[in-house]
């Protein structure tokens, strides 16, 4: 075997017997540009935390670690398997079963109930999970109308949802959207033939639902299940307020409260290692079986209309649904806000109204940069190293956010570390200065949600294809002017929906949150979770309301109008 | 030669696509690649075009070497105009604009008038305000091929450019299309599956035989090109 180099060191040709083997143009001047560079750079970013942190997983183990895992442990992982498998299971049901519903079947309210029963994803679980509490406790609407109009004073064990059961109802009642949406897309779109072969064959409703919809539709449910289980993995809201301990409670407990980083990031580093656990497992259950056909020959689902019984259990089944998940916690809240908001509305709210558009403007921007870039990069080159380029960029969005913010303080510690002697050179008070800064925060969203943006414009990119690219490039323009002229222009609708879906996430979220934001930097978010947290629930709804009626608004826009628009 | 392409060879996840090809094409001569579908031959457009890199080989047009061992000169340096299968035609702007896409380098004043010039050639004056998708099919390939020659350049590429329309049509077109490239004695090499429309339009045709991709070796050492050039191919088709 021989290696010629060319071009200095750019072009490897490597030769075998019979000639060139592999001709090695990664680094030709083809791909050495501007977007290969920035493409690296923005991964790199994307890595570097996490990686951190795995390389803890293997190494020596700090004092109090052997505390860490023999006392707290143990339950941490009783918990967080419990409350995955359950969440797993509910959400499943309610999810497949509400997608088959109303896919394939005519009945009072299914058009709004198509896109309505997504609205319960706009309240984010530690809203819901406080809201629950704060209406079934002893001075809750619902206590006080059983013992002030039925002179009904019943045990409150009845009414206490304190606890994992109650956890598992909360991530149910609004995680479930996750898998309804797949499958209901999936059912609608792709399934008509093998459904109404079915009926042909003289098979009914609940037999078609178990041997022919949920097995063709396993793929789609297994993508949307290992959504909600990551979102529950992620949460620290609900867990924390029903007292259920899990990997990201204990990630600050024993970061904040026991002062030990050294022990969170060994168990963050459990935490990556369930998920690569569980990433692992979708991909074997899912095994080849893809989302979609490649055909396009496909028709909608003709709908069956029901009558009778069934017609008011199928609208009362969803009725039911869309009530608890969304209805009854929202007027809650609005009942609660028109009590506080006087309370509430002061000039310390408006401020958290700007921290909160800043913080999501701005991580919406980066994060759509940063997918913009990756995204072109890799749809014109795809060498493998480009495409194993864009899978870890979709990485951030399984990882929680708590284990997020351990490995990016850990590098941004380090980089202050470095910089602390330029850092005297400007007299500047502090030697954390970057670790504290709003920087931090919003690269952390941006590591967390920059699948979102990329996503998006990857699908946006794939539909345009490469000719006009490769037109303007024919025409003489530069691989930056036809990104401005011609390829950015293309994907112009995308860039806006990445922007406002990654907008309502970062609005929503809350462990990065907490433990990243600045020295008294509240957001809606934290303000919401610190209100609730301190026994003033009905202060919280104004600031969750806002968060709620942001997150409904885009999902009428993307499920409602846009789907409208296409079809 | 005005065009020289010599043992050119291109991999494509090391499958062999094109190797050892040589073509020689003279000034002002319309050549055709004829040949079936997976034969390679739009990858030869891409490869003149700078779209792919060769894994060896050089390219030569106008005197510069465009690509060999040592030099690979990127799409927008070389100087050469293409209709793409889809014309490409960019959805966002108006016909003028995208004509007058390609006239980024010439003088503000010259741009205009270059796209006028175009428009009269191809006889779409009156449509230059609207977007490609108020135009029919052969409407929107001659814009393409407008805005491919709007820039002058040294070579131009047609790949498959009669497949996306009617057949009724196709007998229409590329005889107008013929005159039009013959009018502005651009060098062109096109591509197409159909035996007619090489007959048609080209000077020349070239015969470009796939197969033999899974045992290239072999056809390496007996130095059988795949594309075998036929002088005076009108006369024996």
């Amino acid at each position: 075997m021989k290696c010629r180099i060319l071009d200095g060191v750019r072009h490897f040709l490597i030769y075998g017997k019979r000639g060139v083997l592999l001709n090695v143009s990664l680094f030709s001047s083809k791909y050495i540009n501007i977007w290969s560079i920035l493409t690296v750079g923005i991964v790199l970013t994307v890595i570097a935390p996490n990686f951190v942190i795995l390389l803890q997983f293997f190494t020596e183990p700090a004092d109090q670690w052997d505390h860490v895992r023999q006392y707290l442990l143990p339950d941490l992982l009783k918990n967080t398997g419990l409350l995955l498998f359950f969440t797993g299971l509910t959400t499943i049901f309610i999810g497949t079963s509400l997608a088959w519903l109303v896919t394939a079947y005519d009945f009072p309210g299914t058009r709004f109930f198509k896109w309505g029963l997504i609205l319960p994803l706009a309240i984010p679980p530690y809203i819901g999970g406080y809201t629950y509490h704060g209406m079934l406790n002893y001075t809750g609407v619902i206590q006080t109308t059983l013992r002030d109009t039925f002179e009904l004073d019943l045990d409150q064990k009845y009414f206490d949802i304190l606890n994992l059961p109650g956890a598992v109802f909360i991530f149910t009642l609004f995680l479930y959207p996750y898998i309804y949406t797949m499958t209901q897309t999936y059912l609608e779109t792709q399934s008509a033939s093998l459904i109404e072969n079915a009926r042909l064959l003289g098979k009914n409703g609940t037999k078609i639902y178990f041997s022919v919809v949920l097995p063709i539709s396993r793929a789609v449910i297994i993508g949307g299940t290992s959504l909600v289980l990551l979102e529950v993995l992620n949460d620290y809201g609900v867990v924390q307020y029903f007292g259920v301990p899990t990997f990201t409670t204990a990630i600050f407990q024993t970061w904040f409260g026991m002062n030990d980083l050294a022990s969170a990031i060994k168990l963050s580093a459990t935490v990556m290692f369930i998920i690569a656990v569980l990433l692992i497992g979708e991909r074997i259950l899912r095994g080849r079986k893809q989302y979609s056909y490649t055909t396009s020959r496909v028709h909608p689902l003709q709908k069956k209309k029901l009558t009778g019984r069934k017609k008011w259990s199928a609208f009362f089944y969803c009725l039911a649904i869309f009530s608890i998940g969304f209805v009854i916690p929202g007027l809650q809240l609005v009942s609660w806000m028109m009590l506080t908001y006087e309370k509430v509305v002061t000039a310390e709210f408006w401020t958290l109204l700007t921290n909160s558009l800043i913080a999501a403007i701005s991580g919406a921007a980066m994060i759509m940069i940063g997918a913009l870039v990756i995204a072109n990069f890799t749809r014109l080159n795809k060498s493998l190293p480009a495409k194993a380029l864009s899978k870890m960029t979709i990485l951030g969005y399984s990882i929680p956010g708590a284990v997020i913010a351990v490995g990016i303080s850990t590098v941004f510690i380090y980089i202050d570390n470095v910089l602390a002697a330029l850092y005297e050179q400007f007299d500047m008070d502090g030697t954390l200065f970057l670790s504290t800064s709003l920087l931090i925060l919003i690269i952390a969203y941006a590591i967390r949600f920059l699948a979102i943006g990329f996503n998006a414009i990857d699908a946006e990119f794939d539909k345009a294809g490469t000719s006009f690219h490769e037109a303007s490039r024919l025409l003489g323009k530069g691989s930056i002017s036809t990104f401005f002229k011609v390829d950015l222009p293309m994907v112009k609708g995308a860039v806006i929906s990445g922007f406002i879906l990654s907008f309502i996430e970062i609005l929503k979220e809350l462990p990065l949150t907490l433990i990243l934001r600045p020295f008294n930097f509240d957001t809606l978010s934290t303000k919401a979770y610190q209100y609730a947290s301190d026994e003033q629930i009905q202060e919280a709804a104004l600031p969750s309301l806002l968060i709620i009626t942001l997150s409904a608004l885009a999902i009428y826009f993307f499920y409602y109008v846009l789907k409208k628009e296409r079809s | 030669m005005f065009v020289s392409v010599e043992n050119l060879c291109f991999r494509y996840r090391s499958q062999e696509v094109i190797h050892q090809l040589c073509l020689e094409i003279q000034k002002g001569e319309i050549l055709s690649i004829l040949g079936s579908s997976g034969s390679g031959k739009s990858t030869v457009l891409r490869l003149l075009s700078g779209l792919e890199t060769p894994n060896e080989g050089s390219i030569t047009v106008a005197g510069q070497t465009v690509a060999d061992d040592r030099h690979f000169l990127p799409p927008e340096k070389r100087s050469i105009g293409m209709v793409f299968q889809d014309y490409a035609l960019f959805p966002h702007m108006t016909i003028r604009k995208n004509i007058e896409f390609g006239l980024g380098t010439w003088p503000k004043k010259e741009r205009k008038p270059r796209a006028e010039e175009m428009l009269r050639l191809v006889r779409m004056e009156a449509y230059k305000n609207r977007y490609p998708h108020e135009l029919s099919g052969g409407q929107q390939q001659r814009i393409a091929l407008a805005r491919a020659l709007a820039p002058k350049p040294a070579l131009l590429l047609l790949d498959e450019p009669f497949s996306s329309l009617d057949a009724d049509l196709q007998i229409n077109i590329r005889n107008e299309l013929h005159d039009i490239i013959k009018q502005t004695e651009t060098t062109t090499v096109f591509v197409t599956h159909d035996r007619e429309d090489a007959k048609a339009i080209a000077d020349r045709i070239v015969t470009m035989r796939d197969g033999a991709a899974h045992d290239w070796d072999s056809i390496c050492m007996t130095t059988e090109r795949p594309v075998e050039q036929k002088e005076k191919a009108l006369q024996s088709l």
